[in-house]
């Protein structure tokens, strides 16, 4: 739908929305960013591997000043456990130094994704490694795991992670299917109750209209993903928020090799301010009650971020380039000029 | 003192009594328990800048923190009396580090037995893009200076130089310098100047000992340069080379011949 009075003009066939909407459309600044200039933005769920340096810069421009990458499938199976081994060494190593260049604090969850739980040879060499990966500093979860087919080995290796979680006392980042939505949040949910785990210590993430109340009425966190076309979209997400408040609930992007949006959390952060929703309010669902949730983990220190120039000490020392004086080098994108 | 007792004399200086009554439960474990203590180390171990001026092996701590000298700790306390299984976990925590832990085993490797296997995993360093691992290598560590053949040695210090790093922090700097490494600084010279751009002015020290009629050019356009630091940097290279060349052609430029004679490379250490 058009929110621009100058896109109203051009398509004015296109524009079906209330009375209340229109008038809104006429008074839009066109840049939304002015809307939550000076805002922090947390994003609990993106996955920068797939994403460019642009996008990284266009984060700190939107005010993301941190991020949990969780570990996932990479659209086509791994063969080999070397494979695991160095797409999880690359979370805590190249993509976190990647992302401080920026200025981004980086997190990440580690686990065994539900699609890859079906090559059940390969999971049980996974699973023996993950212990190595679990303790590491800045990692904040297990996940993302939990259900995509429904299948018996997604249940076997989702029981094992979670016992993970529980020894390592670790949130849990918890995938829900595509299909099938509502019954394999369900399961999700009962299979972790069954296993004693807190609810509070659990992320139930890509919510929709259909699954969060019983998410949010046995304790857990809704996380809520704005992607375009097969997720929330983010008026949807304005209207949830308004009906059910900003207790634990959370926003993320889930940004990563599909159409999606890195900016999905301060671009519906925008459109709560837009549509009334108190700054407090839009505070919890786009960066506090993700820290809150996660720093359970004990590997959050949110100085880390919400003071830059305190930066971790044993990255203080010299030769490091890109913090240095708080500068990000930028390429001027209108040039034609690369020098 | 084996070293082992050395670095927990250091520990006891910087570490609260709860910190080393963790260290000393870890320590005793088996390979799998140190394994972990190594890993889960920032969990019970604070990042505190370690106070020390005890060298070990060459290492003085100075830009250490406390995590990583435990680190260090617990790498020193692995039992080697099997070595090949010595060498497996070792490899293992290489291959599964994230970045403070592969700045803590790189930083280490002058303390671990059977130094030259490491050798690949020091180069590997070499080649990385995350700075932190890369000056973990390159800057108060003497693994390299000690088992660095020239070939790699060039390429540490040249990679310094084209990142503009502070390569008088790499130990051994004066002790290793050579003809290829001059030749390569002066290529690398000319192609930043064909761009447009610099080198820092304290490479050109590694040429002192290698001046011959075409790196005497580069020296002539350094002399040149509207860049003060370049000009000092000519004229310290030709006070103390060899060559006699860079003798007459130092006197032509008398003011910087007067300046460098109460000035060293120092000076141009950033």
């Amino acid at each position: 739908m058009c929110q621009k009075e100058s896109e109203i003009k051009q398509n004015p066939s296109h524009f079906e929305g209330t009375a209340e909407e229109l008038e809104m459309s006429k008074t839009i600044q066109a840049n939304y960013m002015d809307y939550v200039k000076g805002m922090k933005f947390f994003d609990p769920h993106i996955h920068m591997t797939s994403r460019t340096t642009d996008d990284y810069t266009a984060l700190v421009d939107a005010g993301v000043v941190a991020i949990i990458e969780p570990a996932f499938w990479l659209g086509q199976p791994r063969t080999g456990l070397a494979s695991f081994k160095d797409y999880y060494s690359s979370l805590v190593g190249w993509e976190r130094f990647r992302s401080s260049q920026f200025g981004i604090k980086h997190y990440c969850t580690i686990g065994l994704n539900s699609r890859e739980a079906n090559n059940e040879a390969l999971a049980e060499e996974v699973m023996e490694i993950l212990p190595l990966f679990l303790y590491k500093e800045g990692v904040v979860g297990v996940g993302e795991i939990g259900f995509d087919d429904q299948t018996a080995a997604e249940e076997k290796y989702y029981r094992q992670q979670l016992e993970m979680s529980k020894e390592a006392g670790l949130p849990v980042q918890v995938h829900t299917p595509h299909r099938d939505k509502k019954k394999g949040t369900e399961l999700s949910m009962s299979i972790a109750l069954e296993h004693a785990i807190d609810p509070g210590m659990v992320i139930i993430d890509h919510n929709n209209e259909e699954t969060v109340e019983s998410v949010l009425d046995k304790g857990f966190w809704a996380a809520f993903t704005i992607y375009p076309f097969t997720k929330m979209g983010n008026e949807r997400m304005v209207e949830l928020v308004k009906k059910y408040g900003p207790e634990r609930i959370m926003i993320n992007s889930a940004a990563d090799w599909g159409i999606s949006d890195p900016l999905a959390v301060p671009k519906t952060a925008a459109l709560m301010k837009i549509r009334g929703i108190s700054d407090e309010a839009i505070k919890m669902v786009c960066y506090q009650n993700a820290i809150d949730a996660f720093a359970q983990s004990g590997q959050i220190n949110v100085a880390d971020f919400e003071t830059p120039q305190v930066i971790d000490q044993s990255l203080k020392f010299n030769g490091n380039t890109v913090l240095r004086g708080g500068q990000i080098p930028r390429v001027d994108k209108n040039s034609i000029f690369i020098s | 003192m084996d070293l082992k007792d050395n670095l927990f004399e250091i520990i006891k200086v910087n570490a609260s009594q709860k910190e080393q009554d963790w260290i000393e439960t870890k320590a005793n474990g088996s390979l799998q328990s140190m394994q972990t203590a190594f890993v889960a180390t920032p969990r019970f171990i604070s990042k505190t800048p370690v106070n020390s001026d005890i060298t070990l092996r060459g290492i003085s701590f100075e830009t250490w923190t406390l995590d990583r000298l435990v680190r260090a700790y617990f790498l020193v306390c692995l039992d080697n009396s099997d070595i090949e299984i010595y060498i497996k976990t070792l490899n293992t925590l290489f291959e599964t580090a994230e970045n403070n832990e592969a700045v803590a085993l790189i930083s280490s490797l002058a303390l671990l037995e059977n130094p030259e296997s490491w050798l690949l995993r020091a180069t590997d360093a070499v080649r990385t893009n995350i700075g932190v691992v890369f000056d973990a290598i390159a800057f108060d560590n003497p693994y390299a200076k000690t088992y660095f053949s020239e070939l790699a040695w060039n390429q540490l210090v040249l990679k310094c130089i084209f990142n503009d790093k502070p390569i008088h922090k790499i130990q051994g700097l004066d002790e290793r310098p050579n003809k290829e490494l001059a030749i390569s600084i002066s290529n690398l010279a000319h192609e930043r100047w064909a761009a447009g751009r610099t080198i820092p002015p304290q490479a050109w020290r590694l040429v002192t000992n290698f001046l011959d009629e075409i790196i005497l050019e580069d020296i002539k356009k350094l002399f040149a340069s509207t860049n003060d630091n370049d000009q000092l940097a000519a004229a310290l290279v030709c006070k103390n080379s060899e060559f006699p060349l860079a003798k007459s052609e130092l006197i032509k430029h008398i003011e910087l011949d007067e300046k460098a004679k109460n000035l060293s490379w120092s000076a141009l250490e950033v």
